[in-house]
């Protein structure tokens, strides 16, 4: 096991299951099973916990903690509301597993804020109505069941989007480096949008690099992806992909926090969201990494959490490669080789599978409509975009390289490069521009059919 | 005795009429001076006491008071100099005059009559207060002589103005006006007096101009200049160090139309009142400023004793180029706001408050984040999450709002670098923008830039498709209400550079790209 969990918020869980065994004693926290009525008292409870997981410091183990030593989350805010109460929740919180801070004032700061939350208990509710965001909680029959198994599962995830986004059939992890190269990021691109051909949700955590390249390609492919945040869903970062998460949400994929809404993206949020990513794959597939890299952390949980774990291997030479290599060698026989894309989706075990044609009853194509290939996007283009797209089939480029392939002038290119990013074709960052969306793929073939002016 | 004569001050960039009335009386020797005179006035008394004895003459061991009229009025600087010594003189019946007469200018220990900023204004504002003749130093004669229907009388000396006011004639001819007289004269002991005739420093200095063809590449950065100069709209060059965005701004200038007389009298009175000097013809050319980035909220604004005009007065109908925009100070960038929303500026002082112009154009450079940026296709930000975020949010929301034109400057590759056919040289693309903003203004009397509401929709002249192609452009490019007029703006101004009557498709989707990176953080490489 990689050290990760040992410095991170769900410290404990990481690898010494025994400080918090107690938690997870099945009399501990309630299973879905056993809340057997899910009328009015089932939505009480449902809203204390969304409340209790909207305290600041309170996370999974300590949820669960309260959970076991006074039975119902509505138990644990009526106590919080009173003094004599808060008195007995110190108690509980006491023995909290604290490495950073002074125990005592973690534990007055959680009883605070429990107080607070609380008191201002219809505040939160409501906002929550107001902003669409929805919520389960771990007794919810809807929470995802790839979550559930989990040795903490998150008590409660912030969700937007349609809930059964988070249960598809299949569902894979596609994770990797903010600081990806072109290349990581056109394999993250194909695999996603390989897979999501073959209608399996695509998993990844909205950073720039290779989780947007995945979430993307998703999103052009018109399959379904969900988006793991590590802040809350009114601190989306990176702000860069606003317009990314609401095109997921456009093509009925969602956005997923265990964070309440207000919680700042911080060092810490990331790692730990990192267990959710992988928790909600059946596999994790690592396209780029550095080493240190935060996707080698949802790599390690996915191998955690029993689940498969793939690598994309790359040159020796390549420093965007390094994490992944050293953690193929680290771990021989557990982490497997992405070599192609034939080979993965057979190694994924869905190399029967069919693109299904199933109309998703919204009227709009469905991820698994044949799409159409590169060479037959080029087509339908008109000149000026056949001409400049055909420039971009060579590789990134600035609007001087696009002017002297193309042989256009550069208002022309200028105007060309809008509507292909309009038609999300392209794409732009720094004056260089890229391929995307249908072209991605297109390689030498493309090139052949593109007449050079 | 009463004696009374004329002279003038600055405030801001305008001139002010004082009369300065001077009592020569009996009594114990003293010399005071009333009439809201600040410091820089009250060590008047003694150049002017040292001017006189100098000059031959005798400062009376009488009773003087001196009465700046109107008295409401905070006077200030070295100006009214002149005027008080030939006030005493005349009040103590050393000299005659012929009539009524201004004089403006400092007196030095000697007697000699040196130049003062904004003499052109002063000269004018007398001129419309129906004036027929002034006074003015020697080395002012040419700045002075822009102005019309006033008689300038330039001197070297306190005797030469003595000579003349008597007169009514120059004493002697202007063809030497310089100070070789001074080397005799023993006043040269002065070092704290710029070198004569030399020309004053100034903030940015004497940049050489740069040619548009010295730039290799990035023939979308030079497009947007084109159209933002063509425009008058504002633009933002982001692209890391090395990619050619200062060397670009300093293109300007060989790019800029020249002024007409009328707006260069007003632009050669903003560098008069400024300090630049000494000024010798109208200067036709349109400014170009660019501050650095240290500069004080007062440099850029204005301010001082004297009000004097600061950068975005001095940048008034030309260009103000900020480089390392997010560098410069958060209350020096807000105060942009408002002389970028009315092409004015207020500044207010303790019970002193005037209003310059300042019309710029704004054109500003930035890296897109501290590290630099992505470097290449494989090297991207090496900066911490966040901090992109944070320097780019240095300039604020408000400010953004007002770039119209955004574009990202690669940095260009050395190989690249030496294919490329020679760039296009400055003088088409200069002949290029002044016709453009000549069919501008002849079509709305002003720059594309100054168009709003139903007047550029008017000017834009859309069809149906294009309107469409409006809506497609905004939701695809995040583009807000104010968003759209701008990209609208910038639309125009490229059909007005191909001569199309109304905006087309090509002119908005080349437009779209200027507006795409508004919304977007700066340091990303593309998904």
């Amino acid at each position: 096991m990689l050290g990760v969990g040992a410095g991170g918020p769900l410290g404990p869980s990481g690898g010494t299951g025994s400080r918090d065994g107690r938690s997870l004693d099945p009399a501990g926290p309630p299973r879905p099973g056993q809340s057997s009525d899910l009328g009015a008292d089932h939505e009480l409870e449902r809203q204390a916990a969304m409340l209790l997981m909207s305290v600041e410091g309170l996370g999974p183990v300590t949820f669960y903690r309260l959970l076991a030593a006074r039975g119902s989350a509505r138990a644990i805010l009526e106590l919080a509301a009173s003094e004599v109460g808060r008195r007995e929740l110190l108690g509980h919180l006491g023995s909290l597993p604290d490495p950073g801070q002074d125990p005592g004032r973690r534990a007055a700061h959680v009883a605070d804020g429990l107080a607070g939350v609380a008191r201002a208990a219809a505040a939160i509710t409501d906002r929550m109505a107001a902003s669409g965001l929805d919520w389960l909680t771990i007794e919810d029959p809807g929470y995802p069941a790839r979550l559930r198994v989990l040795e903490v599962p998150p008590p409660v995830l912030f969700i937007r989007g349609p809930i059964a986004a988070l249960s598809a059939e299949s569902a894979v992890a596609v994770v990797g480096t903010r600081r990806a190269t072109e290349g990581g990021r056109r394999t993250a691109a194909r695999i996603a949008d390989a897979l999501a051909r073959l209608g399996v949700a695509i998993v990844s955590g909205l950073a720039v690099g290779i989780d947007g390249a995945a979430h993307e390609a998703t999103v052009v492919a018109n399959g379904t992806t969900v988006a793991v945040l590590g802040s809350g869903h009114e601190r989306l970062f990176p702000r860069a992909h606003e317009r990314l998460a609401r095109r997921i949400i456009a093509t009925r994929g969602a956005l997923v926090s265990e964070l309440p809404p207000d919680a700042d993206p911080t060092r810490g949020t990331f790692p730990r969201r990192n267990r959710v990513i992988s928790g909600l794959a059946d596999a994790t597939i690592v396209v780029e990494a550095a080493s240190r890299s935060g996707a080698l952390i949802t790599a390690a949980w996915a191998l955690e959490q029993g689940r498969e774990c793939f690598a994309v291997p790359g040159s020796i030479d390549a420093q965007a490669s390094a994490g992944c290599l050293a953690f193929l060698r680290e771990y021989p026989g557990q982490v497997r080789i992405v070599a192609g894309i034939a080979e993965l989706i057979e190694d994924l075990g869905l190399a029967g599978r069919r693109p299904a044609t199933t109309e998703r009853g919204d009227g709009r194509p469905s991820a698994q409509a044949p799409q159409p290939a590169p060479a037959a996007v080029l087509a339908s283009l008109g000149p000026a975009e056949r001409a400049v797209a055909g420039a971009l089939l060579a590789g990134s480029a600035t609007v001087d390289d696009l002017g002297r392939r193309s042989g256009l002038p550069v208002a022309t290119v200028l105007g060309t490069l809008t509507l292909l990013e309009l038609r999300g074709l392209a794409t732009a960052a720094g004056g260089r521009y890229r391929l995307a969306g249908g072209l991605v793929g297109a390689g030498a073939a493309g090139m052949a059919s593109v007449a050079r002016p | 005795m009463l004696a009374s004569v004329l002279s003038a001050t600055l405030q801001g960039i305008d001139g002010r009429v004082v009369r300065v009335e001077v009592d020569v009386a009996p009594g114990l020797p003293g010399f005071s001076v009333v009439g809201l005179a600040d410091a820089s006035l009250q060590e008047a008394r003694e150049r002017v006491r040292g001017a006189i004895r100098n000059s031959g003459l005798v400062f009376p061991p009488r009773r003087i008071t001196v009465n700046l009229a109107p008295a409401d009025q905070r006077k200030t600087g070295a100006s009214l100099d002149t005027a008080i010594a030939v006030g005493i003189l005349l009040g103590s019946e050393q000299a005659r005059a012929d009539g009524a007469w201004a004089l403006i200018g400092e007196l030095s220990l000697g007697g000699e009559l040196r130049r003062v900023p904004g003499i052109l204004s002063m000269v004018a504002a007398l001129a419309r207060r129906g004036i027929g003749r002034v006074v003015v130093p020697a080395e002012s004669a040419a700045e002075a002589g822009l102005v019309d229907r006033i008689a300038v009388h330039p001197v070297a000396d306190l005797a030469a103005a003595l000579a003349v006011i008597r007169s009514g004639r120059a004493a002697r001819p202007r063809s030497n006006p310089a100070r070789v007289d001074l080397a005799g004269s023993g006043a040269a002991a002065d070092p704290g007096q710029p070198p004569a005739g030399g020309p004053a420093t100034t903030a940015t200095g004497p940049e050489p101009e740069v040619d548009l063809a010295d730039l290799r590449g990035q023939a979308a950065a030079r497009r947007a200049l084109e159209v933002a100069l063509a425009g008058g709209h504002a633009l933002l060059l982001v692209g890391p160090p090395g990619s050619g965005k200062t060397l670009l701004a300093r293109t300007i200038p060989s790019l800029l139309p020249p002024l007409d007389p009328s707006d260069a009298l007003t632009a050669t009175a903003i560098r008069s009142a400024a300090g630049e000097g000494p000024i010798v013809e109208l200067d036709r050319r349109r400014p170009y400023r660019a501050p650095h980035h240290t500069i004080s909220y007062a440099g850029m604004v204005g301010g001082g004793p004297m009000l004097a005009p600061g950068e975005v007065t001095r940048a008034h109908q030309g260009v103000l180029f900020l480089d390392e925009l997010p560098e410069f100070g958060r209350d020096v960038l807000e105060a942009l706001r408002q002389p970028l929303e009315d092409g004015r500026i207020s500044i207010v002082r303790v019970a002193r408050a005037v209003t310059l112009p300042a019309r710029f154009q704004l054109v500003a450079a930035m890296n897109p984040c501290p590290c630099g940026g992505p470097v290449g296709e494989e090297v991207a930000c090496r900066c911490r999450p966040g901090v992109p975020e944070r320097y780019a949010a240095r300039v604020s929301g408000p400010l953004r709002d007002r770039i119209d034109l955004w574009v990202e400057m690669p940095r260009v590759p050395p190989a690249s670098l030496v294919g490329l056919t020679p760039a296009e040289a400055s003088a088409p693309v200069a002949a290029r923008i002044a016709g453009v903003r000549r069919l501008q203004i002849e079509r709305q009397g002003g720059l594309n830039s100054t168009l709003g509401g139903s007047r550029l929709r008017r000017a834009c002249g859309l069809g149906a498709r294009e309107r469409e192609r409006v809506i497609v452009l905004a939701d695809g490019l995040d583009l807000s209400a104010r968003g759209v007029e701008r990209l609208l703006r910038a639309a125009r101004t490229i059909a007005d550079l191909e001569a199309a009557e109304t905006v087309h498709l090509d002119h908005l989707d080349e437009a779209g790209r200027f507006r795409a990176l508004g919304g977007r953080p700066l340091n990303q490489l593309a998904v």
